[in-house]
């Protein structure tokens, strides 16, 4: 009970109330050191600390350069695009009013299951093994935390409906997905410059782990093939960074505390990519591109004959380049890989080809290079050579022929006698093949350019092939001769110009953003003194314009009205003779692997040379009836778009040019003996 | 009695001389503080629970003075009904509480509710200190006045670890001690009770539920847990030394304004506080903290009786454990437990606790003056 007057005697408490203030004292004094030791002797670690929550440094990607021909048509440029970013782990923390918090704060949840189902659903794949891709992606990073807890680049290039169905739903799901501007690779053209261009693709692991020092992230974008991989390290510019004020939810916030703001690390600007600028013109590979792919399979090359520089650069099929762009469905990749047409390959530099009667020209300037030789002796042709018990052939018998005759109609009979008489043999052919170009990479630098092949005996020796009858098969282009169309386009270039072999170049120059010269092309010739005799070039010269333009010629038919052009057919056999469709080989409309490779190279005007221009259409058939209109329109149309006022007048048909350097030749020699190769 | 008589007969004057203005003054300084410091935690946002908080500040005001204004010998006399309301409620939870993240703590409805745990706090002292007085009379000491204590712990405490809510519990076993302790406990007894917590510890660590483990790994190493529940722990530290000697200033901790500071309402009010006022702030606002207790435990040493010398000691012992294990746990002192920062935290039924525990020191203070 209380004593409610007197006082109860309290003094045996007083040691313990003695005892809770002196400990009481102690541990506030304890936490006072406790503070002291965070706020005062640690106080910058953890302000650090505090920076590294709330500083966020975004990369800021630059530009990539652009491409533009030489009439400033643009090749590729960039176009905004949007880009999905999933972080699949997120840190939910504190967002207005509580008990929205599903766990405690502070920790990271996974994406969850209705989500991912809902994200792919807002998204158009473009086939099912697409979409087992993404999701594969998604499980991934819900798989790893380390790498899930950033946003992670999921999908390029929404299309516009992906985006606004996303954003249409984006409140609900916005703690994982985000939506960013970018910039995507377009390529106007399409794929007319397609090869040339080339396109663009994620970077490989081996090609990351390749190259530590250019600092590429995976996942980034780098040019494949074409231009946009030979000149990546211009094209590509250098990354820049911002810094910003993100909350706890690593969103950006628009009113920081100054004191945040003062942290950030100043940003760095990014530098935008080089521009190139090639020396391709647009209307003439259209031009080309338009003639060609009217064909299956063949490429084109135009050259300046004077600079070496590539006016326009066609393979047929090829790939719009805006197509890697986006998902390809595999169905489709499928198609492409195993389609007969290669339309990964470019024609002109990646694969090689028999050159056929074209190499005539390599045979004759050899011939004419050995001293016992007479181009004016004559040749019986028989329609065909027996040589070794076997029987070599020819497409008709010629009858008597020398060797301008021989190259005007394209008579192998004649080049077989040549090779015979070991005029022709595999060593003398050789160095000159290769003093012209052939057998070594033109040095354009594109597209992984093969060397093609000139036998040597040694090759044939290597290859189990050689045998006496090697050097007739060499002499007119068959045997183990390989060119690519390129090469091609660089030997009758030197034709043309008198002797020198130019190294093909397709970048003129390459500027920065603001306009600053980096880099300028010079013409290149592989060799100072011409590699052809003034008169030996005479002479071929004569028959490559007697080809073109004599009645008996193997292009006569295909001669243009204005323009005198001197050029030579070729009908490569390819060596299958009957239709047989291998096994698994995928059989399209019109694609006949019996026919002959079909070659026209030709430049133009014959007086004085400007373009060069070659065509290969494979399994096309005859030279004259394939190739050799594509060429012709496309000469055409550089030659009319290039000449103010034509030279001459305009020639009727069947009356035959003035030949340089040489009298009249008699409009009437020798009768037409039908079609000429 | 003569002196009551012969006081100030007029209002004010009865006023100056019956309240205890160092309580007043002191927790006065508190709650103004913890209101602003809310409102740094809600950045700037009123509505809410800042608002909530005053409201419920007001009311534990009024309480408070209403408690003062009581002759504290009335709470012996009601100690033990109050005790046997205070587990009634409790008992009342597990069949009408409401459910808050996976814990079923409080009573009413989602707006207006009342934690029974909180208020068995201060009901527990009262009822201790009650059954203590009533057994100093009758000495000498008996096993049993050791024992009954301890079964008027233990039971309110079952029922608040059964919520589950092992904090509030184990704070109920320490200040009940704290009390019992400061009674006339064995020296020995303490000694042996202290000593063999470590053990007992580790004999109940197979009992204690997942979280419960993890919450001590997360104390022992948060980095390891930094994107679990080591978070809080890891952001308040930061928000702390964020803060350095004279803080980064109202509204510009970037730990609280950005929201890296979790719980900043409840658990760390005190990490966002440190931040804005630094070394300098934090040690002043602990300064404050320990001058009430201290203050307590001088009212204590001069009341008339033993009832009112440990209601002093346990309501001493309520504030002082509560602001060394709440700040401790900001400071990584002690594990993440879930008590409250006096005032500074919001929450009503805590609120109104702490202003009960005031009135009952006021009611002790008012009657220590009639001296002789």
């Amino acid at each position: 009970m209380i004593n409610v007057r007197g006082r109860d005697n309290l003094r045996d408490l007083r040691p313990r109330f003695q005892a809770m203030v002196g400990l009481v004292v102690l541990v506030f004094i304890g936490f006072a050191v406790r503070l002291c030791q965070i706020q005062v002797l640690e106080g910058d670690h953890y302000s650090r600390r505090a920076e590294r929550n709330f500083v966020d440094v975004v990369d800021v990607e630059a530009p990539r350069g652009r491409v533009f021909a030489a009439g400033g048509e643009p090749l590729a440029t960039n176009r905004s695009a949007y880009t999905l970013y999933i972080t699949a782990w997120t840190r939910f923390v504190r967002d207005g009013e509580a008990g929205t918090v599903p766990s405690p704060e502070g920790e990271r949840l996974s994406m969850d299951d209705a989500t991912v189902e809902l994200v792919i659903s807002l998204i158009d794949f473009v086939d099912e093994d697409d979409e087992a891709r993404f999701r594969d992606r998604v499980a991934s990073l819900r798989a790893e935390q380390d790498v899930g807890k950033y946003a992670q680049l999921v999908r390029r290039n929404l299309s516009w409906e992906e985006n606004a169905r996303l954003q249409a739903r984006l409140d609900g799901i916005d703690p994982w997905v985000e939506i960013r501007g970018t910039s995507r690779r377009y390529y106007p053209q399409g794929a007319i410059t397609g090869f040339v261009t080339g396109h663009m693709g994620n970077i490989g692991r081996g090609a990351l782990d390749r190259s530590p020092h250019l600092g590429y992230r995976p996942g980034d974008r780098v040019g494949q093939t074409g231009i946009e991989r030979a000149w990546e390290n211009y094209l590509r510019g250098r990354l820049g960074s911002r810094s910003r004020v993100v909350d706890a939810r690593r969103r950006e916030v628009q009113e920081p505390p100054p004191a945040a703001t003062e942290a950030l690390p100043p940003d760095r600007d990014p530098i935008p990519g080089q521009d190139i600028y090639l020396t391709l013109d647009v209307p003439l590979q259209d031009v080309a591109y338009q003639s060609l792919s009217t064909k299956l399979a063949g490429g084109v090359v135009a050259m300046e004959v004077k600079t070496g520089k590539v006016l326009a650069m066609v393979s047929v099929p090829g790939i719009d380049p805006n197509r890697y762009e986006q998902p390809i469905a595999a169905s489709e990749w499928n198609a492409w890989a195993n389609s007969p047409l290669k339309p990964f390959i470019d024609k002109t530099v990646q694969e090689h080809f028999f050159p056929g009667s074209t190499y005539k020209v390599v045979s004759a300037l050899t011939a004419l290079m050995h001293p016992e030789f007479d181009p004016d002796a004559e040749i019986e042709c028989d329609g065909y050579l027996r040589y070794g018990g076997r029987k070599f052939r020819d497409t008709h018998r010629h009858g008597v022929m020398n060797l301008e005759s021989a190259i005007i109609e394209s008579c192998n009979t004649y080049f077989y006698q040549l090779a015979v008489d070991n005029v022709l043999s595999l060593e003398r052919v050789e160095p000159v093949a290769r003093a012209l170009g052939l057998g070594e990479r033109t040095g354009l630098g594109l597209n992984a350019e093969v060397k093609g092949t000139i036998p040597t005996p040694e090759f044939e020796a290597r290859e189990g092939t050689y045998q006496g009858g090697v050097r007739l098969n060499s002499a007119i282009g068959q045997g183990n001769v390989k060119v690519t169309v390129m090469q091609l386009a660089v030997l009758y270039g030197a034709v043309a110009n008198g002797g020198y072999v130019m190294t093909p170049y397709l970048v003129d120059r390459i500027e920065t953003n603001d306009g600053k010269l980096v880099f300028e092309s010079q013409q290149q010739r592989r060799n100072n003194e011409p590699v052809i005799d003034p008169s030996d070039r005479e002479r071929i010269h004569r028959g490559l314009i007697g080809v073109v333009n004599n009645r008996e010629g193997t292009a006569y038919s295909q001669r243009l009205s204005g323009i005198v052009v001197a050029g030579k057919t070729g009908t490569a056999q390819v060596g299958r003779d009957r239709r047989i469709a291998r096994k698994g080989e995928v059989l399209i409309e019109g694609w006949d692997t019996t026919q002959d490779h079909a070659w026209f190279a030709a430049y133009a005007p014959a007086g004085d040379p400007r373009i060069v221009v070659v065509a290969m259409v494979e399994h096309g058939g005859t030279g004259a009836d394939a190739a050799a209109p594509i060429v012709m329109k496309v000469i055409n149309h550089y030659i009319g778009a290039t000449t103010m006022q034509t030279e001459t007048p305009p020639r009727a048909y069947g009356v035959p040019p003035p030949l340089p350097g040489a009298a009249d030749p008699d409009p009437g020699a020798g009768a037409p003996k039908g079609a000429g190769q | 009695m003569n002196e009551l008589l012969d006081g100030p007969r007029d209002l004010w004057g009865r006023i100056r001389r019956d309240v205890d203005w160092v309580v007043v003054t002191l927790a006065l300084a508190i709650v103004a503080l913890a209101a602003m410091n809310l409102n740094s935690a809600g950045a700037g946002d009123w509505t809410g629970r800042v608002q909530a908080q005053l409201r419920w500040v007001g009311l534990g005001t009024v309480v408070m003075f209403v408690v003062a204004a009581i002759d504290y010998r009335v709470m012996y006399k009601t100690a033990y009904a109050a005790y046997a309301l205070g587990v009634g409620l409790l008992a009342l939870v597990p069949l009408l509480g409401i459910k808050v993240n996976n814990a079923r703590r409080w009573l009413g409805t989602e707006d207006y509710r009342l934690q029974p745990s909180e208020n068995m706090k201060v009901i527990m002292v009262v009822a201790i200190a009650r059954f203590l007085h009533d057994a100093a009379a009758k000495s000498p000491r008996k096993g049993r006045q050791l024992l009954i204590p301890a079964a008027m712990v233990l039971l309110p405490v079952a029922f608040i670890v059964k919520q589950p809510d092992l904090g509030t519990g184990i704070m109920l076993l320490i200040i009940a001690f704290s009390v019992m302790s400061v009674a006339g406990l064995r020296i020995r007894t303490i000694l042996a009770v202290v000593g063999s917590g470590l053990p007992s510890f580790v004999l109940a660590w197979r009992y204690l539920q997942g979280y419960q483990r993890r919450r001590i790994d997360v104390w022992l190493d948060p980095q390891q847990y930094a994107d679990k529940e080591g978070y809080q722990t890891i952001q308040a530290m930061i928000s702390v030394g964020n803060g350095g000697i004279f803080g980064r200033g109202v509204d510009q901790g970037t730990q609280n304004v950005l929201g890296f500071m979790p719980e900043p309402f409840t658990d760390f009010p005190f990490a966002v506080y440190a931040e804005e006022w630094g070394f300098v702030g934090a040690t002043m606002v602990m300064a404050l903290y320990m001058c009430l207790v201290l203050w307590a435990v001088n009212i204590a040493s001069q009341a008339k009786d033993r009832f009112g010398a440990l209601l002093c000691a346990g309501v001493a012992s309520l504030f002082f454990w509560h602001v060394v294990v709440n700040i401790g746990m900001v400071l990584q002192l002690v594990p993440v437990s879930g008590i409250t920062l006096p005032w500074f935290s919001a929450g009503g039924s805590n609120v109104l606790t702490m202003m009960i525990a005031l009135g009952i020191l006021m009611s002790v203070s008012r009657s220590r003056q009639y001296r002789r």
